[in-house]
């Protein structure tokens, strides 16, 4: 006489025994993760791409401030500079001869509008070199 | 385990699409069987099995290795079985259609009289107490061990063998009084 219980357990082996996913689940679930990781591949290169975005807009805005105080700068040194250069030519006026005193006094107004022209001048290009500049495209 | 050093040195190598194709085949059957017992209907349980798969390979760059791979991906299923179970509608059983037709995918060629065996004895382990019912189903599938099927379940291994000595007297006493009815 057979053992019910063994019986049983053989009927339960053979009900559960051999439960498994349907056929073609691991080739569904591989292309499944595939898409996946294509789509995470994109993302990881969209963020990527806007950390990058992100550094180039904070290094330009740098570069920029950089400029700007360049620029300040500058106009404070062609001010001093020319503040120097006149103070110099009033000191070393009485001792020039009188050919230099001659030639001075005939082409001194076209000198000072020169001079006026050029310390007006300065800030403006660097103004103009500043605006002239065009942030590069990434994409 | 082994699997595990090799799943965390494939991992750490960022080859993750490798150390799926390693846990694969050596967790399906037991992640399907762990969604089946829970949920009772095949499409959902290969719907959560492949979730967890997903999960699982979403999550690998974390794995660390201080836990075992195993219980982390049963905790997985467990949970992402909970969740489809709230989701589906709530009176399922394992005498629905679908599962005999996963009995009959399973023995193709059974006669008509084991068929409607299959089919009564489905339907006592349905009704069988949840853990009672997980228990048979697990302990049954996974070659009879005790530990592994603690391990699914995250009971203690004593528990199993309690539920498991409760069930299968249920279900002596009702395929006895199945057969003499008959």
């Amino acid at each position: 006489m057979s053992n019910p219980d063994s019986e049983l357990d053989k009927r339960l082996q053979a009900l559960f025994g051999s439960l498994d996913t349907g056929t073609g689940f691991d080739a569904r679930l591989i292309a499944h993760l595939r898409v996946e990781s294509q789509a995470d591949a994109a993302g990881r290169a969209i963020r990527a791409q806007h950390q990058e975005r992100e550094r180039y807009r904070e290094e330009l805005l740098q570069l920029k401030s950089w400029r700007r105080s360049t620029v300040r700068l500058l106009t404070l040194d062609t001010l001093g500079i020319s503040l120097l250069l006149a103070i110099a030519v009033a000191m070393a006026w009485p001792h020039l001869s009188r050919d230099v005193a001659d030639i001075s006094r005939q082409y001194g107004p076209n000198i000072v509008t020169l001079l006026g022209v050029l310390i007006a001048g300065v800030p403006l290009v660097g103004m103009w070199a500043e605006q002239s500049r065009r942030p590069i495209r990434l994409l | 385990m082994l699997i595990d050093a090799r799943v965390l040195e494939l991992v750490r190598a960022e080859r993750r699409d490798e150390a799926i194709g390693l846990l694969l085949p050596a967790f399906r059957r037991r992640v399907f069987g762990l969604a089946y017992s829970l949920l009772r209907n095949r499409d959902a349980a290969e719907d959560v099995t492949q979730d967890v798969f997903i999960k699982v390979w979403r999550a690998l760059p974390r794995f660390d290795g201080r836990a075992a791979l195993s219980t982390w991906i049963y905790a997985i299923t467990r949970n992402a079985s909970l969740s489809a179970l709230r989701a589906r509608r709530p009176h399922a059983s394992l005498g629905d259609p679908d599962v005999l037709d996963a009995v009959d995918a399973v023995d193709p060629g059974p006669s008509a009289a084991a068929m409607a065996e299959q089919a009564a004895l489905l339907r006592l382990v349905d009704q069988l107490p949840t853990k009672q019912r997980q228990v048979i189903m697990l302990f049954y599938m996974e070659e009879q061990s005790h530990e592994e099927v603690a391990t699914m379940l995250a009971i203690p291994v004593g528990t199993v063998k309690t539920l498991l000595h409760r069930a299968r007297a249920t279900l002596s006493a009702a395929v006895g009084n199945v057969s003499a009815n008959a």
